[in-house]
């Protein structure tokens, strides 16, 4: 079957539609990634013009200082560009990223072995995940709401662990935490921590997935928005795909509560309120669609490049921080309008 | 040509006895379907009738309930679509059911893409991709988005995926119904090099012509049961209408003759039910005159995209006019909105009938009772006792099967979803009825059924604005027929035997524009 058959005598003319290679790149999909990027080259400019002074705005430290405050965000906001890529939502991760925090902090003291607690931790991430993968995908319950119920659910088991701040004062721990390698001199010094690490690993093991695998591209296939139905119909696992983006999802939120109690050295039961709403502010940021279907991973990567440096300028220009709040609320509807826009077009 | 020979070849595949039942309705009762290698096989019958149904149980994605199915001899029970494609079904569904969000080489090869280790290996696969699509003569960018490409070309991605495996048997179901004619022909093409290669293939179509130019064997279904399995050269095309819908040929030449006898010219010095003078809007229907009296249907031929829509919603009010007068029995009138024209007796069915016709979440009952309680308001409504009568007068009246007030109209056939539309207007009473494209992409005995309706109708004394695509069909059913072009109307036919659609065809292609 694979020969072209020839013999067939009226040939009928072929089919042709081509784009090159460069306007394939200007088509409507990678629209919104290039305003994240165009986003991003904005800020370092009006940051640069500011406060570039003989030293320079732009420069390593500043990098290596944005990832080290973003790391844990970093690692949610990937876990949950999968989930949002379905057309679904993951509410729980923050609450989720408090309860890692609060169990750390409360086993080492008991003295389990460190290894142990760690990937307790992260176990507790997929648990919820899992959880929430279930509810969606065989009890057919909005993802908003099924994962509204684990993040109620998360966050009252914090306050079951302790209702107070507790300090992590594990000397392993702390090691971990405070490990970096420096590079630099002076007050040009700038580091790279496990934190950082971690986080980069994560983003680039998902695009991996996302992109070159055949449960990634299901991933995008799922949300095409006919709820799964051409993906079945081609013969992939459409159910499966959709219950493993939570899995993920939860899984990036263990990994994010350990990151964030390397942060901060402690766990609290108030901590990461909102934080979910942050990682999906710079996934949308980052360029995915939020009605599915569409994005993309390293976008998601700029996004929360976007969204830390807004804080930066903030606190650089001298004013209070719930001002980063008004602006990202206001780069996030530019970029919903745009995706919009684009949708629209499309359409028509 | 292969030659169907049932006793020498064996089938590679043959369903028995397959039986599948759905909450309150048995879908299938008892189907037997055999495929025989190198051969196209078509599966007929109404909408309804259980074809989709059969191939969904094929394809694995429906769990049989009773009967057996084998596969090369062997037996198998489907659990999920891909099992069935790993045993070498393949299936092109009726609506393109791919990813437009991804590119065209995975839409083709996604799910046995070429990999190394767990990855997807991209330059393999679109050469592969573009390789099986050369085999359709499609020569696309397989690294393109599928969503780029027209509706046509998209099916050939989709034949093109079902064909990346050696596959046995091909399912083909209505892949014509977007194509043009020449890629019909190229279709045709590659289903006979395939068929020629020794694939069975089942072929699903609603044109009869496409079926007797590319079958050879045909089995029949109706109401969920088999009728039959016959050689399409030896069946005559008006034997297999009358199996498909169960009763004889002659019904449909009933209609075309009552029609014509019923409403004998123009009667003068009748007021007109409606008439338009100069009414047009702009950039969507040229300044026209119309005219329809009572008892009389006047039909709208016109290629897609002539104006017949824009010309009937400016009727109805679903669009304002913005010229010219509209007289309503002889008085002026403006009709500002559907429901002004509702009052005044002016009922409106729309050609999209998914989108702005029936509602699939409501049952048949409260369908029927949208329109009518519309008119009421919402502080006055229908007592249930007057409702009942009414919905089971009409689904009596119609035919609506099945006749169950409470079923829920998404899980009626089209043509009984369109009966039920227009049970839902006739429920109002009125005087004019506009009926758009009434027949659309629904089976032959729904069609006759609903042709026939209308002729009753008019005789009653309802006059009746009927659109539809298939002149044929206009010609049947219409005294008079406006023919549109260009978003006028060029010329008024009044019907009888010396029009045929050449006179139609010829009035679009040669009147000018004044």
């Amino acid at each position: 079957m694979t020969t072209t058959v020839q013999s067939q005598a009226p040939t009928p003319a072929p089919v042709r539609s081509r784009l090159s290679g460069l306007r394939r790149y200007l088509s409507p999909e990678y629209l919104p990634i290039a305003g994240t990027i165009l986003t991003l080259i904005l800020m370092l400019v009006i940051g640069e013009v500011r406060y570039g002074g003989e030293r320079g705005f732009v420069s390593p430290k500043l990098f290596s200082n944005l990832l080290q405050d973003n790391a844990y965000l970093l690692v949610l906001a990937v876990g949950m560009t999968f989930v949002i890529i379905t057309g679904g939502i993951d509410l729980s991760v923050g609450a989720v990223v408090a309860l890692v925090g609060l169990v750390i902090a409360t086993l080492l003291p008991m003295g389990v072995p460190l290894p142990l607690v760690l990937i307790i931790g992260v176990l507790i991430g997929t648990t919820f995940g899992f959880l929430i993968g279930v509810l969606v995908e065989y009890f057919d319950i909005q993802p908003f709401i099924a994962s509204l119920a684990a993040m109620f659910l998360a966050r009252g088991l914090c306050n079951v662990v302790s209702v107070q701040s507790l300090a992590i004062k594990d000397e392993g721990f702390g090691a971990l935490a405070g490990w970096s390698l420096k590079f630099g001199e002076g007050r040009d010094i700038w580091k790279i921590n496990l934190s950082m690490i971690i986080a980069v690993l994560v983003l680039i093991v998902a695009y991996v997935i996302l992109h070159h695998t055949r449960f990634g591209r299901t991933v995008y296939g799922v949300g095409v928005g006919d709820g799964g139905n051409a993906v079945q119909l081609m013969g992939l696992k459409a159910g499966r795909t959709r219950l493993w983006v939570y899995v993920i999802s939860g899984t990036c939120a263990g990994v994010a509560g350990i990151l964030f109690a390397f942060y901060t050295k402690s766990g609290f039961n108030l901590t990461g309120i909102g934080m979910e709403l942050d990682a999906i502010a710079a996934v949308v940021i980052g360029g995915t669609l939020l009605a599915g279907g569409g994005g993309f991973v390293l976008g998601t990567g700029v996004g929360v490049l976007v969204y830390g440096l807004i804080q930066v300028l903030i606190a650089r220009e001298g004013l209070d921080s719930w001002w980063t709040k008004v602006f990202i609320g206001v780069v996030l509807l530019v970029f919903v309008v745009l995706q919009r826009a684009i949708a629209v077009r499309r359409r028509s | 040509m292969t030659t169907p020979d049932t006793q020498a070849a064996t089938p590679v595949v043959e369903m028995r006895g397959i039986t599948i039942t759905f909450p309150g309705v048995k879908a299938l009762d008892g189907v037997d379907l055999r495929l025989f290698p190198g051969e196209v096989h078509s599966l007929m019958g109404e909408n309804g009738a259980g074809k989709s149904t059969l191939i969904k149980a094929l394809t694995g994605v429906y769990q049989i309930d009773g009967g057996t199915m084998t596969v090369d001899g062997v037996e198998h029970r489907f659990s999920g679509p891909d099992e069935a494609q790993n045993a070498g079904i393949s299936t092109v569904y009726q609506e393109v059911n791919l990813c437009a969000n991804l590119s065209v080489a995975e839409n083709v090869m996604l799910g046995h893409e070429p990999r190394t280790g767990p990855f997807i290996s991209w330059r393999k696969m679109r050469r592969q991709a573009a390789e099986n699509l050369a085999r359709l003569h499609v020569d696309i960018d397989p690294a393109s988005r599928l969503s780029a490409h027209s509706i046509a070309v998209q099916q050939l991605c989709a034949i093109a995926r079902a064909t990346v495996r050696d596959a046995k048997v091909l399912i083909l179901d209505e892949p014509t119904s977007s194509l043009q004619k020449a890629e019909v022909d190229e279709l045709f093409q590659v289903i006979r090099e395939l068929r020629d290669a020794g694939v069975a293939i089942l072929f699903v179509s609603h044109f009869l012509d496409q079926v007797y130019e590319i079958s050879d064997r045909l089995t029949i279904l109706r109401n969920g049961r088999l009728v039959g399995e016959h050689l399409a050269a030896e069946l005559p095309r008006r034997d297999l209408i009358g199996l498909m819908i169960g009763r004889e040929g002659a019904a449909l030449d009933a209609i075309e003759r009552g029609a014509q006898q019923a409403f004998a010219g123009e009667r003068e010095g009748v007021t007109p039910t409606i008439e338009a003078v100069g009414l047009g809007r702009h950039g969507r229907i040229e300044p026209f005159d119309l005219a329809v009296q009572p008892g009389e249907i006047v039909g709208l031929a016109g290629l897609l995209g002539s104006g017949r829509t824009e010309a009937v919603r400016l009727l109805c009010g679903a669009d304002r006019p913005e010229e010219g007068t509209l007289r309503l029995g002889g008085e002026d009138i403006r009709i500002s909105d559907p429901l002004v024209g509702l009052r005044n007796g002016i009922a409106f069915s729309s050609e999209d009938r998914k989108r702005e016709g029936i509602i699939g979440d409501l049952t048949v009952r409260e369908n029927i009772a949208l329109a009518v309680q519309t008119v009421r308001g919402v502080w006055r409504p229908v007592p249930r006792k007057e409702l009942d009568e009414l919905v089971d007068r009409y689904i009596t009246a119609l035919d609506i099967r099945p006749a169950n007030p409470n079923q829920l109209v998404k899980n009626l056939s089209g043509g009984n979803q369109q009966k039920v539309l227009l049970a839902r207007w006739l429920a109002t009473a009125p005087k004019l009825l506009i009926l758009d494209e009434p027949t659309r992409g629904i089976d032959i005995g729904a069609k006759t059924d609903i042709q026939k309706l209308v002729a009753e109708l008019a005789a009653d004394g309802m006059s009746v604005v009927f659109i539809s695509s298939e002149f044929e069909e206009v010609l049947r059913v219409s005294h008079r027929i406006d023919v549109l072009r260009d978003r006028r109307i060029v010329e008024s036919l009044t019907n009888g035997p010396d029009v045929d659609q050449d006179t139609i065809l010829e009035a679009i292609a040669t009147k000018e524009v004044a």
